[in-house]
């Protein structure tokens, strides 16, 4: 389970974990054993507190009508799937809520941007050499699974006194632009720049792999377009290329099971 | 194909509001008081579809 991945971090920043599902108790014990969780897997059998809670998707069925999916009995009380991120005193301060588990933020992916924990690029970085500036880019993870959404971070290291553009631009300055190479059931979201910074822009964009299972490891090929200018000259535009690797993950606890026999 | 988007700040409890009581057992067994639990630490609440498929 992904979440584990990201526990020791959790513990040593002092955040406690709960995950609720409408499992029975002895469908969390075996699964917790067999992946050896450590954490609270709360079992919310019958969906009560789910349902009190107001996460029912009650669209799920109708979703699965139509994405083509039969309907089935465990697809109904399930809920949206996301994370309530509670402070000291256990008041909400943020909350993210996704459209259906077909989309499913990375554990790290999700901590990063739910905590504000700054991630210490998890996934694979490759940086374009580049003097006064450079490029350097990363996943935050460095694997994906079916349907997965992951963060795709680009960062452009400016020597001082240099600064970049995002769109719009002024007139005669080629804005910071990102193009990740087309791949077959990979769809790239719209890229968030950061507030400018100095010496630094960061931006991320949404990376969610679509693709039917088995789409293997792949490489993504992103270009960064910048032109950098100091108060009183441009430098010449550059464009960067950036290859990153990244592994699937195989689906062993994520296929559908046959429905039982009516 | 793609259905029409839906606004997913409108599910569940709001931003600045207490988490609800909740207690459920957990995979021990074991009754759990989420906010008990929490021993004053800040948390993170998943819901996920299922640990079984």
């Amino acid at each position: 389970m992904e979440l584990q991945q990201v526990l020791s971090r959790l513990e040593s920043t002092g955040i406690a974990l709960f995950a609720v599902s409408y499992d029975p108790v002895a469908t969390l014990k075996a699964f917790a054993g067999k992946h050896d969780i450590a954490y609270s897997l709360l079992s919310d059998e019958g969906s009560h507190v789910i349902r009190r809670l107001g996460l029912i998707n009650e669209r799920v069925q109708e979703d699965h009508a139509v994405y083509g999916i039969k309907p089935d009995p465990r697809h109904t009380n399930l809920p949206y799937p996301g994370v309530f991120v509670l402070d000291e005193s256990g008041v909400i301060v943020r909350k993210r809520f996704h459209e259906s588990y077909r989309e499913r933020d990375g554990g790290v992916t999700l901590l990063a941007q739910t905590m504000g924990i700054e991630d210490e690029a998890p996934g694979p970085v490759t940086r374009a050499p580049g003097d006064p500036a450079r490029v350097v880019a990363w996943l935050s993870s460095p694997a994906y699974s079916f349907f997965q959404r992951l963060q795709l971070n680009i960062e452009i290291q400016l020597a001082p006194g240099l600064r970049v553009h995002t769109p719009p631009a002024p007139s005669g300055i080629v804005p910071v632009t990102v193009r990740v190479s087309e791949i077959p059931g990979v769809e790239v979201g719209p890229i968030e720049w950061a507030p400018v910074r100095a010496g630094f822009l960061r931006g991320s964009l949404p990376l969610t792999f679509a693709a039917a299972p088995g789409g293997g490891d792949l490489t993504l090929r992103v270009t960064v377009a910048y032109q950098a200018r100091s108060e009183s000259a441009c430098l010449p535009p550059s464009s960067d290329e950036i290859d990153l690797f990244i592994k699937e993950i195989a689906m062993v606890d994520r296929t559908l099971p046959p429905r039982p026999p009516v | 194909m793609a259905l029409p988007p839906r606004n997913f700040s409108s599910i569940g409890p709001r931003e600045g509001t207490r988490f609800p009581e909740v207690v459920l057992p957990d995979q021990h067994g074991t009754v759990v008081d989420l906010h008990a639990a929490r021993r004053g630490r800040r948390a993170l609440v998943v819901f996920y579809r299922s640990a079984d498929w």
